[in-house]
């Protein structure tokens, strides 16, 4: 049986699906067999960042409903034949979930996949409560910012309390992606700093990504960052990636880039 | 060191003590899902003595400590 990830986060904008798409390239550039699914019905963004767009002919809600075969419906990626992408449906809306579908699907999933990877929707309405309700883990993606660490506190608390796993008596993991950090700005005091956060919002760190304005020239092309391994975002993905596929990778910490002269100057001062 | 131009905005802090409160609140209002019933059930009673305009009902911490604070306005 895979494992089954929700990657949440509360809030929209904060970079969730450019995370999962990532996460799940660098599971499978390790070898691993793993599948990301689009929740967001009716928002379907996540073929876009990975540049599948024109090869989606059949959704999740028709292989839920057995219009489609699973087999018919994966979509193979174009970079790795270890991973596999199952769309979101974009015409119908989020009453097409079911519970007893959903966890057909997930379980027909994990038995072909070590990872299961779920892109939850953005908010905490029932579209997110059914990503969630069937994962033995979540990856939450917060940005340094007031808006997105209060929402994704309310995310948890739903994950908390209506996650199949809680109901049962477990735990579900509960991982943190710092996204778009920007160092000059924690360094002057001007962006909460990772600890801040962690401190907040009090679960497991599995990641810190730097700003970095080549994660939009990537989605431009649906060419995931993690390709471009000189790229500050595609690294920090990779590496996020191997801790998920058991690799000890210590945390490394966002550093200031191409700091000037005079700033070079003003950090030996400070 | 302190120089001029390291005169910081540290707005931060701020965002640091006030998520903080905004996340504690939310989850008292979570974890009270009996607020309302409460509420209608002390008017009930207080209504039998005297008139009553509204009933605030607020959880307060002080570290290990929790209570309700109950604040009945007369009418």
């Amino acid at each position: 049986m895979g494992m089954i990830i929700a990657i949440i986060s509360g809030k929209g904008g904060v970079g969730k699906t450019t995370a999962t798409a990532n996460i799940g390239l660098g599971i499978a550039l390790n070898n691993r067999r793993c599948v990301v699914v689009d929740f967001d019905i009716g928002q379907r963004n996540l073929d876009m960042i990975l540049g599948l767009e024109n090869r989606v002919v059949y959704d999740m809600i028709q292989v839920m409903d057995n219009e489609a075969s699973l087999r018919q419906a994966l979509i193979k990626s174009k970079v790795s034949d270890n991973l596999y992408f199952l769309a979101a449906s974009q015409t119908k809306d989020k009453s097409a979930l079911e519970s007893s579908k959903i966890k057909q699907l997930i379980e027909n999933l994990s038995n072909e996949f070590e990872y299961v990877i779920l892109d939850a929707p953005a908010g905490i309405e029932s579209g997110y409560e059914h990503t969630i309700e069937f994962a033995d883990s979540a990856i939450v993606v917060v940005n340094p910012e007031v808006s997105s660490i209060r929402d994704s506190d309310r995310a948890i608390g739903i994950l908390d309390s209506k996650s199949q796993k809680v109901k049962d008596g477990f735990d579900v993991d509960k991982y943190l992606i710092i996204n778009r950090i920007i160092p000059e700005m924690v360094e002057s005091g001007e962006m909460l700093s990772s600890d801040d956060i962690l401190e907040i919002l009090n679960i497991k760190l599995l990641g810190k990504v730097a700003e970095d304005k080549s994660v939009i020239d990537a989605s431009n092309q649906g060419i995931p960052i993690i390709l471009n391994s000189k790229s500050i975002a595609g690294s920090a993905y990779q590496r996020i990636a191997d801790r998920l596929c058991g690799d000890n990778v210590p945390i490394e910490e966002p550093k200031i880039q191409n700091r000037g002269f005079v700033g070079k100057l003003k950090g030996m001062f400070s | 060191m302190i120089f001029p131009w390291n005169k910081k905005k540290e707005s931060a802090n701020i965002a640091r003590d006030r998520l903080r409160i905004a996340i504690m609140t939310d989850k008292t209002d979570e974890n009270l899902p009996f607020l309302a019933d409460l509420k209608k059930d002390i008017i009930e009673v207080v209504k039998k003595y005297t008139e009553v305009r509204d009933i605030d009902i607020k959880k307060e911490s002080d570290g290990e400590f929790e209570a309700l604070s109950i604040d009945v306005h007369l009418g």
